[in-house]
């Protein structure tokens, strides 16, 4: 009982992760039929300047505790991740869509930036590995043979936190009925008066800012920092948001959570080797596609325009 | 003679290396109803996209020629500027309204880039709903649920929420039985009447005639004939070509 109670904490805690970042994809192919595979290379930026602002702020000049680093670096991290995302749509997203490039040019280009961003952090910063410091005293809880860690808590709550917030701005907010207005006709969004840039780059700034809260939570969670941390998470968030529905908020949370599960429960059955996790995951998830393509909450694209 | 409210200058506009538009004038004049009518592809859809300045690759591109409001040119001025500043609404044609939100959250996502007060709008909340009583009853639905017409109604109330005084509108009887489109020009005429200035595009050129003030003939991109809707009606070539004789 304790096993499985532990393994549902860690399965919650890395769905938490994968839906943080997921929900970046779903927001952005919602509003524009992008899919932003910079997304997971930006949550790994998002890492690192959780790590410089953390460390800025834990040295001499300011001399802050780590309690109060984190609650500062947390809306910090959040709002230099979001500026990273809102330059990636501006320099290299927009210029094609006011040509009226075709999709599949800008998923490139999406691809590019991606590795532009892995790259050149590899140039400036190295190859050596990066400890992210310890900014929460680590608090082990033993209920019933179960450990609990204060960050753990932190992590789902947050992302729970997250779901909901997401779920008021998008459905009763008119910036997010601009946002499930643009899903289904874009073409009709200027003639209402509003600025379509304008809600793109909002759509930007909530994807990256995420993506920057889980970098910073996940380098809380595994202190150590390499270039490529965001390439596999990041497929793996996208994968998770096209399982649950790409476009879809709700989407990106049940295909985060999914994704946590299947993971944690391939590694927790007893005749399976751990090396086995990927596989059994991804396979999983292609039959879940298999039986339905469109994903969990996803609507068959509609034909208009 | 005072300054139009709205005046195309010698417009030319081009899809690609198509020329759609070969250079028409036309001015439409506060308060009134002028109408544009003309086979199928003869250019009216891509005149009004020009006014409303939509981005490519949707609309077409001005080569030549000039927009004016109220004598000052609004090219470049993007598209939303045309809504929420100029106070001209675009009804486009096949109504382009958002499905996936219900009929209320589409009024209200018309009035994003309002200015006036929360009253003003909810007065025209009230005036939207007595002009449509049918988007009263149906407010709670997903819009994709609607019927044709319920739809071309909502794609009106939606102008109207935007707050326009200039409502352009493209093929509104497109797809409604006669009664409801009887309907819809009645309810037209009475927005006329409260002070709203119409620009209307129409196949139906007999209906869209008896409805306007005066009409331009459009074809193959250039303007052929013009004057008041009565002398329209009247001139032989036009009831040949338009008219049905």
């Amino acid at each position: 009982m304790d096993f499985i109670i532990q393994n549902i904490l860690n399965a919650l805690q890395w769905g938490s992760f994968y839906a943080l970042i997921a929900l970046g994809y779903t927001l952005v192919y919602g509003v524009l039929r992008l899919i932003n595979f910079a997304h997971g290379d930006v949550f790994m930026v998002g890492a690192y300047i959780a790590f410089f602002v953390s460390g800025f702020m834990l040295g001499d000049t300011l001399g802050l505790s780590p309690t109060v680093t984190f609650l500062c670096a947390l809306p910090v991290t959040m709002i230099l991740t979001s500026l990273v995302g809102v330059t990636l749509e501006r320099i290299a997203y927009r210029p094609l869509r006011r040509k009226g490039a075709h999709r599949l040019y800008v998923v490139i280009t999406a691809l590019m930036c991606g590795l532009i961003l892995e790259y050149s952090n590899l140039a400036v910063l190295g190859a050596s590995r990066l400890k992210f410091p310890e900014l929460i005293h680590k608090t082990v809880w033993n209920i019933g043979g179960v450990t609990v860690t204060n960050l753990k808590v932190i992590v789902i709550v947050t992302a729970v936190l997250v779901f909901l917030f997401l779920n008021f701005i998008v459905t009763r907010t008119k910036i997010g009925m601009a946002m499930r207005g643009i899903s289904y006709d874009k073409f009709a969004i200027p003639l209402m008066g509003i600025p379509i840039d304008n809600i793109i780059v909002f759509t930007f700034i909530l994807g990256s800012g995420f993506a920057g809260l889980a970098g910073l939570l996940f380098a809380m969670s595994y202190p150590i920092l390499e270039p490529f941390m965001g390439m596999l998470i990041g497929w793996k968030a996208f994968i998770a948001a096209v399982v649950g529905g790409i476009g879809d908020i709700k989407g990106a949370f049940v295909g985060g959570f999914l994704l946590g599960f299947i993971e944690v429960g391939v590694v927790a059955l007893p005749f399976l080797e751990s090396t086995y996790r990927d596989l059994f995951a991804f396979t999983i998830l292609l039959i879940i596609l298999w039986i339905k393509p469109t994903g969990l909450f996803g609507m068959p694209q509609s034909t208009k325009i | 003679m005072s300054t139009p409210l709205l005046q195309i200058d010698d417009l030319y506009v081009k899809y690609g290396n198509i020329e759609a538009l070969h250079g028409i004038s036309f001015t439409v004049n506060q308060g009134e109803i002028v109408t544009l009518i003309g086979a199928n592809g003869a250019g009216k859809s891509t005149t009004l996209m020009s006014i409303a300045q939509l981005p490519p690759p949707e609309a077409p591109r001005i080569t030549k020629g000039d927009i004016k409001f109220k004598g000052e040119s609004i090219l470049g001025m993007g598209p939303d500027k045309i809504v929420s500043d100029l106070h001209m609404a675009l009804v486009p044609e096949g109504r382009h309204i958002f499905g996936n939100l219900t009929v209320e959250e589409n009024l209200k996502l018309a009035t994003y880039s309002r200015k006036g007060g929360q009253a003003e709008i909810d007065r025209d909340y009230q005036r939207v709903y007595k002009l449509f009583p049918r988007l009263d009853e149906r407010k709670k639905q997903r819009s994709e649920s609607l019927s044709g017409g319920e739809q071309q109604m909502l794609a009106v109330g939606r102008a109207l929420m935007s707050g326009c005084k200039v409502i352009m509108l493209d093929e509104p009887s497109m797809g409604l039985a006669p009664l409801l489109m009887y309907d819809m020009f009645r309810t037209l005429k009475e927005l006329n009447e409260e002070g709203m200035t119409i620009l209307l595009i129409e196949q139906n050129a007999n209906l869209a005639l008896k409805f306007a003030h005066r009409g331009y003939v459009i074809d193959t991109g250039e303007i052929v004939a013009q004057g008041p809707s009565d002398q329209l009606m009247e001139d032989p070539e036009v009831k040949k070509a338009y008219l049905g004789g």
